[in-house]
């Protein structure tokens, strides 16, 4: 049989069907590789170029792409090439015929800044302390002082985020109340601070940009520096897991363009867990109600339908009825009875952790509700009549009998609103995600857990770095970097439900009555 | 012995108390969940019933007909609902942002429909078992990624691309589907060894290599057929001869990025109608004589209609409703056009930029409101919709699998 329409045609139409599958995978692994590419490849300490121009000038730069330009038999090269200090900008663009000669040389560094962004040159000398470096002696001095300087800048900031920030916050609550203890443990730490600043602080690089120009660059405003040129392979892994673990872990700077992004990752993260809290036993409650408790008549089932549908209701929807109820309602009225010392400036009536968490919670009840109810109908009826029939009040049929075998539905309920909770970013923008939150939610001041400062999120940081930055172009590989992790974190989350689930029908078989 | 527990009577007692107790919280938790669940179409209304009360309520003409604008001849539809400069006169005209909305979503459809069917007819009746197991797992993934990435990657990338590559665009959209027909046609003429391992169930694989050959010949080809047909320069053709303009941002990327959004949607729905259809129907036609295609074409696809039209459904409120990708890829202008090169706002877009700002309570304020409520009434609607079309659906499959 099966031969037999093979030998038969059916014209164009099946190839068309079978296409439009090839083409539906096709974008996706182009999306995932392009994601993944440009993601990972920034940190990969990237060739500099010291190209010279037919008119003899020299510069240094990373060649980023080249383009042709329309109607024009030119290209033109980008080349990344920092230093804008120097020369107001970070990119440049170069016609391709215009390049005389490109070279590799292995003295080139690279600095990355605190301020003015990357340098690309070479480095003269390093100076302070009474010692002065040269030459060849300038690269080890260099780096061996830089990881002096990342030990001192650990301890100043472990020092400021947890000794002097709390302090002074609890001062300025107790006002002229404070005793002289605090007052001297301040001080104290002020001093130590001040004692790790001025050993950062006296050291000199001298730089030269390769058409010559010289700077003296602070040391203490130098974070890492690199010689991409002179590096082998596994040098380079090394920087580029270093490069990674930093962005991963530091906060981010040069307004969201440069750093890192944990700020981000942990708001996201304290949302989605606060979410889940509220969630997965609200939505559990009602999942039970609508399936177990509730009369199944005609009303059940419009409930039933209605609930289902609120799934399709747009994200932004919610984040406008969180705004009205939970921000401006709940919270204005949370203000006036127990913050109004500090009104109009508004405590939980403006956006914030909790009402973020709190939307999103709405936003998620239909996924565990739908799931909670899908496991629950999947239970045969005999295990229930089985329970009843041997004496067991309804709840505990449900306790010891049902929920036990719902537990991998309801899981994949809570991961799946998870997931969902994590890549929705249009809500959040109304009920209190933060451009930048140096700060986040939680700290060793008490309550611990702040839960009406604005909190980082890591797919509103993409939105805010893509389109709202001043240098978009430099900040660009950093956004791609952020959106990889945002995709990780949720496919990672949606393969677990999925494993779940798929175990979970290996188990029980198909459903019984959906 | 004496049994040191408390008599069987008050153990029993205490166990139906706290049976009813139980009972009662599960019931008082769920229908408050339901309730407050279902209050926010509720919440949406009453806030925005004052807009049309009171002496300065608005008219439905100042709604959403045109109002005559300073500098125009004609009057225009305009949503301006802040003044720009001191002493701007404001329009409250909803008309553009229903029509971006409307736009966007149809220009999504238009390219996921098709892809999306395509791939549920596929997979329903050509794919191994063994495949489609991991396919659908696959595309429930490419549903998942976030809104903001598709949209991050189609505004800052995909936008100027195809902006560069216009003519090549355009050309990827004719030239992919007839490299589909071509590699079934070359698949015939090739010795039976090769043919018999590139067979059509497995064709959603073995297609992907030769679509990106494909496409990389297009668009290697298309700057000459750029010069040939339209003097190099597809751009000012469209503006001179079809008077149309274009914006890097346009309907016709977000529909790109925005299909691609709703296709798993679709597709999971459309698989799920046609895979149900009782399979004694299928195997009817085609023990009468009728190909697969055949069979799909008059027996299947009209059984399994309403399904498919629920799915279609459900993708056009969620296109309607998605707001990051419009957000980013549209370039978030008030248009009323149908050219599908220019950009457009819709409403979502409108109130994650502007709702932030506006004044609590203010006409503005309401005018939002009211956005969000006929997003969530469409949406709500066409759910509604499916959703019965659906179990209608699922209630006639039973029937005709009982029937014989």
């Amino acid at each position: 049989m099966r031969t037999l329409w093979r030998r038969r045609g059916e014209g164009p139409w099946p190839w068309l069907a079978a296409g439009s599958v090839a083409l539906s995978l096709l974008m996706l692994l182009a999306l995932l590789l392009l994601l993944a590419i440009r993601g990972l490849g920034h940190f990969w300490p990237a060739e500099v170029a010291l190209v010279a121009l037919q008119d003899g000038q020299p510069f240094a730069g990373v060649a980023v792409r080249e383009e042709q330009i329309p109607g024009e038999e030119t290209r033109e090269r980008l080349y990344f090439t920092g230093n804008r200090d120097l020369d107001g900008d970070r990119w440049r663009w170069v016609e391709v015929s215009a390049i005389a000669d490109i070279r590799h040389p292995a003295e080139l560094v690279v600095l990355q800044r605190s301020r003015w962004g990357e340098f690309h040159g070479r480095l003269v000398a390093v100076t302070g302390g009474g010692e002065h470096h040269t030459g060849e002696a300038a690269w080890p001095a260099l780096q061996a002082r830089l990881s002096e300087l990342d030990v001192l800048r650990d301890e100043r900031d472990r020092l400021r985020d947890d000794v002097v920030v709390p302090l002074v916050r609890r001062l300025d609550n107790a006002g002229n109340l404070a005793d002289a203890d605090f007052r001297a443990a301040l001080a104290a730490a002020n001093a130590r601070i001040r004692e790790l600043q001025s050993a950062m602080g006296d050291d000199i690089l001298i730089l030269e940009s390769v058409d010559g120009r010289r700077i003296e660059q602070p040391l203490d405003l130098v974070l890492r520096a690199w010689r991409p040129n002179a590096m082998s392979p596994l040098d380079k892994l090394g920087a580029w897991a270093g490069g990674v673990w930093l962005f991963l872990s530091e906060g981010p700077r040069a307004a969201n363009s440069a750093g890192g992004v944990w700020p981000a990752i942990f708001g996201t993260v304290l949302m989605v867990l606060l979410m889940s809290l509220v969630v997965t036993p609200f939505g559990v409650l009602a999942g039970i109600y609508l399936n177990e408790v509730a009369h199944q008549g005609p009303l059940t089932r419009l409930v039933r339908i209605g609930v289902r549908n609120l799934a399709g209701v747009p994200a932004i929807v919610y984040g406008v009825f969180g705004l009205g109820v939970f921000v401006y309602g709940i919270g204005g009225t949370l203000d006036e009875w127990f913050f109004s010392e500090s009104l109009p400036s508004p405590t939980f009536g403006t956006g914030g952790l909790l009402w973020a968490s709190l939307t999103l919670a709405l936003l998620t009840l239909p996924v565990v509700i739908v799931a909670t109810e899908e496991g629950l109908a999947r239970v045969p009826d005999h295990q229930r009549e089985g329970a009843l029939a041997l004496g067991a009040t309804r709840m505990e049929m449900l306790t010891r009998v049902v929920l036990p075998m719902t537990l991998p539905a309801m899981l994949t309920g809570m991961i799946l609103a998870v997931a969902r909770a994590a890549g929705e970013v249009a809500p959040l923008m109304l009920v209190g995600v933060a451009k930048l939150a140096p700060q986040v939610p939680v700290d060793g001041d008490f309550p611990f857990l702040h839960l009406e400062r604005k909190f980082m999120h890591l797919g509103y940081h993409i939105y805010d770095a893509a389109f709202h930055g001043d240098d978009v172009q430099a900040a660009m590989p950093l956004v791609f970097a952020t959106a990889l992790l945002l995709v990780l974190v949720i496919l990672v989350l949606n393969l677990t439900a999925i494993f779940l689930r798929h175990h979970l029908r290996a188990r029980h078989g198909a459903p019984s009555r959906w | 012995m004496k049994d040191p527990r408390p008599p069987l009577s008050l153990r029993l007692r205490r166990r139906r108390v706290r049976d009813r107790l139980a009972t009662l919280l599960i019931t008082a938790g769920g229908v408050g969940v339901v309730v407050s669940v279902l209050a926010i179409g509720v919440f949406l209304a009453l806030e925005v019933v004052p807009l049309f009360l009171g002496a300065d309520a608005l008219s439905p003409r100042e709604l959403w007909g045109p109002q005559p604008v300073e500098g125009y001849a004609e009057p225009q539809h305009r949503w301006r609902p802040e003044p720009l400069i001191e002493g701007d006169t404001t329009h409250f005209g909803m008309a553009p942002l229903v029509w971006g909305t409307l736009k966007a979503a149809l220009w999504a459809l238009l390219f996921a429909v098709p892809l999306a069917l395509g791939a549920a007819i596929h997979s329903a009746l050509y794919m191994p078992r063994r495949l489609r197991t991991r396919l659908k797992p696959t595309l429930e993934l490419m549903e998942a990624l976030p809104g903001v990435v598709i949209g991050f990657v189609a505004g800052i990338l995909l936008a100027p691309w195809v902006e560069r590559h216009l003519a090549g665009s355009l050309a990827l959209l004719v030239a992919l589907p007839l490299g589909m027909v071509a590699a079934g046609g070359l698949r015939a003429l090739l010795p039976m060894p090769l043919r018999v391992r590139l067979s059509p169930g497995w064709a959603g694989l073995w297609l992907m290599p030769w679509l990106v050959l494909v496409g990389v010949a297009t668009l290697w080809l298309a700057p000459a057929i750029e010069a040939a047909l339209f003097g190099g320069d597809l751009r000012g053709w469209l503006a001179d001869t079809l008077d149309l303009d274009y914006a890097a941002r346009n309907a016709m990327v977000v529909g790109l990025a925005m299909g691609f959004a709703v296709i798993p949607g679709i597709y999971a729905l459309a698989e799920d109608a046609l895979a149900g259809v009782p399979g004694s129907l299928g195997e009817g036609a085609q023990a009468l004589g009728a190909t697969r295609w055949q069979t799909l074409w008059k027996v299947l696809l009209p059984a399994a209609a309403p399904g498919i039209f629920s799915a279609i459904m459900i993708g056009a409120g969620r296109a309607a409703g998605e707001t990051m990708i419009v957000l980013m890829a549209s370039g978030n202008t008030a248009l009323m056009s149908i050219n599908p090169l220019e950009g457009l706002r819709s409403l979502s877009a409108t109130i994650a930029i502007e709702l932030p700002e506006a004044a609590v309570g203010g006409t503005h304020y309401r005018l939002l409101f009211l956005a969000a409520l006929v997003l969530f009434a469409f949406t709500f609607l066409v759910n509604t919709l499916a959703e019965g079309v659906r179990t209608r659906l699922r209630r006639r499959y039973r029937r005709l699998e009982g029937g014989t």
